[in-house]
């Protein structure tokens, strides 16, 4: 008898154990649900920004506003991850209890404004700013002639450094520079921050030897561009670059660089530019940085990756993140108004002194005119986006990126072969 | 699955109604409220993962516009991925790997338990329980911590007692030593729920028929193969299939332990490969069509066990 109880169980058991592993494609709601028969008057509206990037500052300012603007209503600020964005986002997205307003990557907009994610927001574009808005993020933002996801802010990747840790000259060419991130390096401090899954900063040694991502032809058709002369120059010069100048981990993402910088254990930090502004962070701070040492005002330097000839800037990647309202949020008169004072000179203000790029072109004017924003706006010239492709968000989903340099630094395979399986993989999904 | 588990569980016991008592209305509205409840929450879902397989289904879909029909191209493109082939081939070898560590270590902790005073029995059983009860997000977080390639405490303490070099050592790079730390997050929250349920089976057997062998000579080896297995083993079959469907389904360990260090592609079991497909990648019909297959494969392995147990019962 004890054995057919057991049989029993087993049954129920692996039922219910094995429920959980189903799919859930129709995106059922998950969570519990909140304002859902709210007058548009006055509502609970839900922001998702993402990561700690929006200064607290803003935040404050959003909510504030937006409160005092629309008496009655209350907006919650939901900070999300960077990791794993799109696929929450999909899930979110989709379901009944989506949020109102949503931050989202430059790179991973298309992927959502292609599949109808969005509020279609063609008939307010001119209000929102028109053609003084950021227009790559515009670009990214829109799909077959409609716009969906406006700019949020922009930012270029600059090298930092403590003069704690590096003497001497900015390097003015590219090979100046890897030459002193190399001789820098000793056997705690790394000379460039570089870890193996860091693709986002592993593409300039790419770019910057002449290769591309991806290029569409007429017909539409992507052709990937590692497997190049330049573009296995590029990966291998990134290999030797790693191995020489990095002691961070071969399988790690890009994170949190301001805890090894202020150890002092980086000389040049390749970074988002307002990473100085975590790192120059009171030590008691949330994000706690280092002001009374490496991170002190007057040490703390940045400059613009230089390019192959000195005069000249290496190709970075364009970062920054776009808005918009999902097409399912249910207070989307209010989720605008958030949306338009997320645009404003008051909020884009404070984000130029944390050293983003505005999202309007006009509002350039609010950046400090210091060192760290020279070399932001000196970068961000010569600075490359992700391939404008609707899949594109599948090749981040995926982290072929990540694998193939991981492997890369790490030896087990070379880069031609790195390079030639790139590019097998990215045809395939660009193109699928 | 679900349904179909339920199903061939009813199948099996059929034969028991041999028995034959007199069809009542009663019984069945007592199942009622239950069946209700795994339709709706289990049926529903298997369907419509069924009907996805058979569709084109992408991000387009999932915010409303209408899926084309697809025929049996989802299930082509999973069968002929080379990927899908060697993820198979690695959760099935990960899986084998850790139900066996599983059951080894339960067992040995549900025979210590027996042994043990009641004061070291409670220390015992109170580890057990935090370590099970842990969720598996946290625990992934802390077994990363201590492998942690610049902060790890176990880095630390190979490079002092070693006299070895090992600061920055990745544990998490290469492959094998990937799935040696998932085994042991895997091991060890699912070594207590084993421990706990044979030390209740083990409790069960009569004093004296131990004790009786005992006086013959029989050696504790011997005791424990030939009379403590033998009374509790319909209940190491139940772990050990529990343990197999857990150990193959393991998702969300993966996936964080892979979001600390690893590369994804070599490392990625049957779950974090049909949410690569899928939620990630955007393409539902090739990972509902993944997803069944996955379904199918567990169908095999919890039906020969179930059939197995329930004729060992009817003997």
């Amino acid at each position: 008898m004890k054995g057919k109880i057991a049989a029993v169980a087993l049954v129920a058991a692996s039922a219910l154990t094995l429920a959980g592993c189903g799919g859930n494609p129709g995106g059922q709601t998950s969570g519990g649900s909140t304002d859902s028969s709210a007058p548009a008057a006055s509502a609970a509206l839900r922001v998702w920004l993402v990561g700690t990037d929006t200064p607290q500052e803003a935040r404050d300012y959003l909510k504030t506003t937006f409160e005092k603007e629309n008496a009655g209503s209350t907006l919650t600020i939901e900070e999300q991850s960077w990791t794993g964005l799109v696929d929450k986002y999909m899930t979110a997205l989709s379901g009944s209890n989506s949020p109102d307003v949503v931050e989202i990557g430059n790179t991973q907009v298309p992927a959502f404004t292609a599949a109808g994610a969005f509020l279609d927001l063609t008939d307010k574009y001119e209000e929102l700013g028109g053609d003084d808005m950021l227009k790559g993020f515009v670009d990214a933002g829109s799909d077959k002639g409609k716009f969906y996801a406006a700019p949020y802010y922009s930012g270029a990747r600059v090298v930092t450094y403590s003069t704690d840790i590096v003497s001497g000259d900015v390097p003015t060419t590219w090979d100046a520079y890897l030459t002193a991130a190399k001789a820098a390096k000793t056997d705690t401090v790394s000379g460039m921050y570089l870890t193996g899954k860091d693709w986002r900063d592993m593409m300039t040694f790419v770019w910057v030897n002449g290769a591309e991502i991806a290029t569409q032809d007429s017909s539409g058709k992507w052709t990937a561009g590692f497997n190049t002369p330049e573009g296995i120059k590029g990966l291998q010069q990134a290999a030797d670059t790693y191995n020489a100048a990095s002691l961070f981990p071969k399988d790690a993402v890009e994170g949190d660089q301001q805890i090894p910088f202020c150890e002092g254990k980086i000389a040049y930090l390749p970074a988002p530019s307002w990473v100085a502004g975590m790192i120059s962070a009171p030590e008691d701070a949330k994000t706690p940085g280092c002001a009374s040492t490496f991170g002190a005002k007057e040490k703390l330097h940045q400059f613009a990756a230089p390019g192959l000839t000195a005069g000249t800037y290496a190709p970075v990647l364009a970062g920054g993140s776009n808005i918009a309202v999902p097409a399912k949020a249910k207070n989307t008169d209010l989720a605008y108004k958030a949306m338009q004072i997320m645009l404003s000179d008051g909020y884009q203000k404070i984000l130029a002194e944390a050293g983003m790029v505005p999202a309007l072109t006009s509002q350039a004017q609010f950046m400090a005119d210091n060192e760290n924003s020279k070399a932001a706006q000196a970068a961000a010239s010569a600075a490359i986006s992700t391939p404008a492709a609707e899949k594109w968000a599948d090749v981040e989903a995926s982290q072929i990126l990540e694998d193939s340099f991981s492997k890369l630094v790490s030896g087990t395979a070379d880069a031609a072969t790195i390079a030639k399986e790139l590019d097998d993989k990215i045809n395939a999904t660009l193109n699928g | 699955m679900s349904t179909i588990t339920l199903s061939a569980g009813g199948a099996a016991v059929k034969p028991r109604k041999a028995n034959k008592k007199k069809a009542q209305p009663f019984p069945y509205i007592l199942l009622l409220p239950t069946l209700i409840i795994l339709v709706v929450m289990v049926g529903y879902p298997v369907v419509s993962l069924i009907i996805t397989s058979f569709q084109h289904y992408g991000r387009e879909q999932v915010f409303g516009a209408p899926a084309t029909f697809a025929g049996l191209e989802n299930y082509q493109t999973v069968l002929t991925d080379p990927s899908f082939w060697m993820m198979l081939l690695r959760s099935f070898l990960f899986m084998i790997a850790a139900v066996v560590a599983t059951m080894l270590l339960g067992t040995l902790l549900a025979l210590l338990m027996m042994r043990l005073n009641k004061g070291f029995r409670l220390l015992v059983t109170v580890g057990l329980l935090l370590a099970w009860a842990m969720p598996a997000l946290a625990s992934v977080a802390v077994w990363g911590w201590l492998f942690d390639t610049s902060y790890g405490i176990i880095n630390y303490l190979l490079t002092q007692i070693t006299g070895s070099d090992w600061t920055g050592h990745s544990w998490l790079a290469n492959p094998i030593s990937f799935f040696l730390v998932l085994g042991l997050v895997i091991v060890w929250q699912g070594a207590p729920f084993v421990a706990f349920t044979l030390y209740a089976g083990l409790t069960q057997i009569p004093g004296e028929v131990l004790e009786a062998s005992q006086m013959d000579g029989a050696t504790p080896v011997r005791r424990f193969f030939l009379i403590m297995m033998p009374y509790v083993r319909s209940i190491f079959t139940v772990l050990i299939v529990l343990s197999i469907i857990w150990d193959i389904r393991v998702f969300a360990q993966v996936v964080a332990l892979q979001s600390i260090g690893g590369i994804a592609e070599q490392t990625s079991t049957f779950g974090v490969w049909v949410f690569m497909k899928g939620t990630a990648g955007g393409n539902y019909g090739v990972s509902a069509a993944a997803a069944l297959i996955m379904v199918v494969v567990m169908l095999v392995i919890s039906f020969y066990y179930v059939r197995q147990t329930l004729r060992e019962d009817n003997n």
